[in-house]
């Protein structure tokens, strides 16, 4: 792959756990297209989730390299880093991480906070993203006020606020229902259609259809389709063995 | 992150938990408030106590002929004396002693003074008022610092300048009838009265005698030695002193009991003050006196402070403690501000605000309840010295009030209790600062 916008070189992660030592990276090597909504799939607990947020800079690596348009994470400081986040990444959490005393506009303003832009600009993106993932109407309302659908969306427009050309997603649709997670989807395929790079983590293989690519992830390694079918399925039978 | 950011995500933050906030500051409120009263208190004490103390002319020394301590008079070194059983004499003070003090630097003025060394009284139509005189040797009483409320301060052979205290309360009715009450102050000034010089001779025949005095002046009621006083040229002093002793005073052998020395500035009264007794004669400031008083109250007032600052360091824990907890309660928000690209240091700012803002807003009140509690132990105290029908001070000065708040001590408090937000944020806000983003999102 020519110029990839992310390339993943022998990226481990390793976790201590009271006495004991868990693998949730174990050697993994990619390189992600630029402008492809890739979709990260694989069981609980098979690192897909460690890989979004070594990705986003939320966490470092135990060993290898994650080179981002070019530039290593690990040479950034944790200034470097947070900058990064704040330009390059946006999130979208699974509990979507709203601020529950704030509205929903001013949940999508808030990143705006940590960068310099006039309080009427901030106003003005920020109910233009809310009219983009259909919710202008609901701008005022609290997240207690708004369904988990409408949740989501919020978020949606709240990453996209300092116009990230990565959004990474961590089980979007996780929490919502199934009419919800569609709408979801949808937006996160429309902003893939606009130019950005999605990477999606998600456990449930029927979301996949919306992605452009799909990576295989098993106990902490990239797999191929057929491997990943054949263990995931012998997952199963030895889950429903007695 | 801009400032204007960072101070309204504080407000924000503080204002969704308002109850909390308020308790925690009312901690820092109670700390504050004891601060600014006790120390309010402690300043007020001391303002009383010099007042009381007439300690007011700081540029003033009082020089007299050196005694040592059983009060035998020390032998002049000059004088050759101290052999063959010689009565020791102090060195007096002459003329020669006050052109050597005028010599020395950052000398404003020198006063010598005398006593009547006879009886006096004087006599404003019925009234009399037993008095002690003071010789002047100075043309303007304002050089020796004493004002006047009325008539003028210079001293003239043949007048006089009455204490304001004499005027009002010292003249009495020498022949009262049954049931009189005390007299009305009588009318002095520029009034001829009549000074009455008694003096005994050897075989104890009183002899009187009357000299007419025009009252040219009443001096300002300060509480100090002037209130009581009776001024009169020193010249005039000399001549009836020299008739009550029956010879001619030479002031090179005789000396004059006392000089005032007016230094020209507060600071370097007590070198200036050195220097004098390095020419052999006794000399005492107020400063003296004002030197431990003042080290006095500044203990009380550290102790006093420190007792508020107790309370305050209960307080500190109460923010420290809150800070924690909403770190804990927060730690999801914190995951949330670092993935949106917060800096730790924009982190360590919000938290270390916030706990700032907290011990901003306790100080605010508490310096408030604090100057409000001052005034109120004020009123209630001068309400105490009335209904103990006191006058104020001693010798009837001015009323002192027992607090004293001043805007140094109000800023200063205000300034302490954030401080102390601050400190006590610094340990939660660090913790909050260094959170891994990935596990302060998955907290539960």
């Amino acid at each position: 792959m020519a110029d990839p916008l992310i390339r993943l070189t022998g990226l481990h992660k390793r976790f201590i756990m009271g006495h004991e030592t868990v693998h949730a990276l174990a050697g993994v090597d990619a390189d992600i297209a630029r402008n492809t909504f890739s979709a990260v799939i694989g069981p609980s607990g098979s690192g897909k989730s460690t890989l979004l947020y070594l990705i986003g800079g939320l966490d470092r690596p135990t060993a290898g390299r994650i080179e981002v348009e070019g530039a290593a994470l690990d040479d950034l400081d944790e200034n470097q880093l947070a900058q990064y986040r704040r330009r390059m990444v946006g999130f979208v959490f699974q509990s979507f991480n709203l601020i529950a005393s704030m509205t929903a506009l001013e949940n999508v303003m808030f990143p705006m906070r940590f960068r310099r832009a006039s309080l009427k600009h901030r106003r003005e993106r920020a109910q233009e993203l809310l009219t983009l993932v259909g919710l202008a109407d609901r701008a005022h309302h609290r997240p207690t006020e708004l369904s988990g659908g409408q949740q989501q969306r919020v978020a949606i427009a709240r990453a996209l606020v300092n116009d990230p050309h990565l959004i990474l997603a961590d089980e979007p649709t996780g929490n919502l229902d199934s009419a919800s997670g569609a709408l979801v989807m949808q937006l996160l395929a429309d902003l893939h259609r606009q130019g950005r790079t999605v990477l999606m983590v998600t456990h449930d293989p029927r979301l996949t259809r919306f992605a452009s690519d799909t990576i295989r992830i098993l106990d902490g390694r990239l797999v191929s389709a057929e491997e990943y079918e054949a263990r995931a399925n012998l997952a199963l039978v030895e889950t429903h063995l007695p | 992150m801009h400032f204007t950011d960072l101070f309204s995500l504080i407000l924000d933050n503080l204002g969704r938990r308002k109850a909390r906030v308020a308790l925690t500051a009312i901690g820092v409120l109670i700390g504050t408030a004891s601060v600014v009263v006790l120390v309010s208190l402690g300043i007020g004490l001391q303002r009383g106590a010099t007042q009381l103390f007439g300690i007011a002319d700081l540029t003033r020394i009082d020089v007299s002929p050196k005694y040592n301590f059983e009060g035998v008079p020390v032998v002049s070194s000059g004088l050759g004396g101290g052999g063959g059983g010689a009565v020791p004499t102090p060195v007096p003070i002459t003329d020669q002693t006050i052109a050597a003090i005028e010599a020395l630097p950052d000398v404003a003025a020198v006063i010598p003074r005398d006593w009547l060394q006879a009886q006096t009284i004087l006599k404003a139509g019925r009234l009399e008022a037993g008095v002690g005189l003071i010789g002047v040797g100075a043309a303007d009483l304002a050089t020796m610092g004493v004002e006047v409320e009325q008539g003028t301060s210079v001293l003239e052979k043949g007048t006089l300048i009455i204490g304001a205290q004499i005027a009002l309360n010292g003249f009495y009715d020498p022949k009262p009838r049954p049931g009189q009450g005390p007299p009305t102050p009588p009318e002095l000034l520029d009034k001829q009265i009549v000074l009455t010089v008694i003096k005994y001779t050897q075989d104890g025949q009183e002899v009187r005698k009357n000299i007419p005095m025009r009252v040219a002046g009443i001096t300002t009621q300060t509480g100090q030695e002037a209130d009581w006083s009776v001024f009169i040229s020193l010249d005039e002093a000399t001549q009836i002193n020299s008739w009550a002793l029956g010879r001619r005073i030479n002031r090179n052998k005789d000396g004059y009991p006392m000089l005032v020395v007016k230094a020209a500035e507060p600071d370097g009264v007590l070198d200036l003050r050195d220097r004098i007794v390095d020419l052999g004669y006794e000399a005492s400031t107020y400063q003296q006196f004002l030197e431990p008083l003042n080290e006095y109250y500044l203990t009380q007032q550290v102790i006093f402070g420190g007792v508020g600052a107790i309370s305050l360091l209960v307080a500190a824990i109460g923010i420290a403690n809150t800070m924690t907890m909403a770190i804990l309660e927060r730690t999801r928000e914190i995951g949330l501000m670092k993935a949106v690209g917060a800096t730790n240091r924009d982190v360590l700012s919000v938290f270390l605000g916030e706990a700032a803002g907290i011990g901003f807003i306790g100080g605010l009140g508490g310096v408030a309840f604090g100057w409000a509690a001052s005034q109120v132990v004020g009123v209630l105290s001068l309400v105490n010295l009335a209904s103990q029908g006191g006058q104020g001070g001693f010798f009837g000065g001015p009323t002192v009030l027992a607090v004293e708040t001043p805007v140094w001590l109000m800023a200063g408090s205000l300034i302490f209790a954030t401080l102390v937000g601050l400190l006590s944020g610094l340990y939660p806000a660090l913790r909050a600062a260094t959170l891994v983003p990935v596990l302060a999102l998955k907290y539960e």
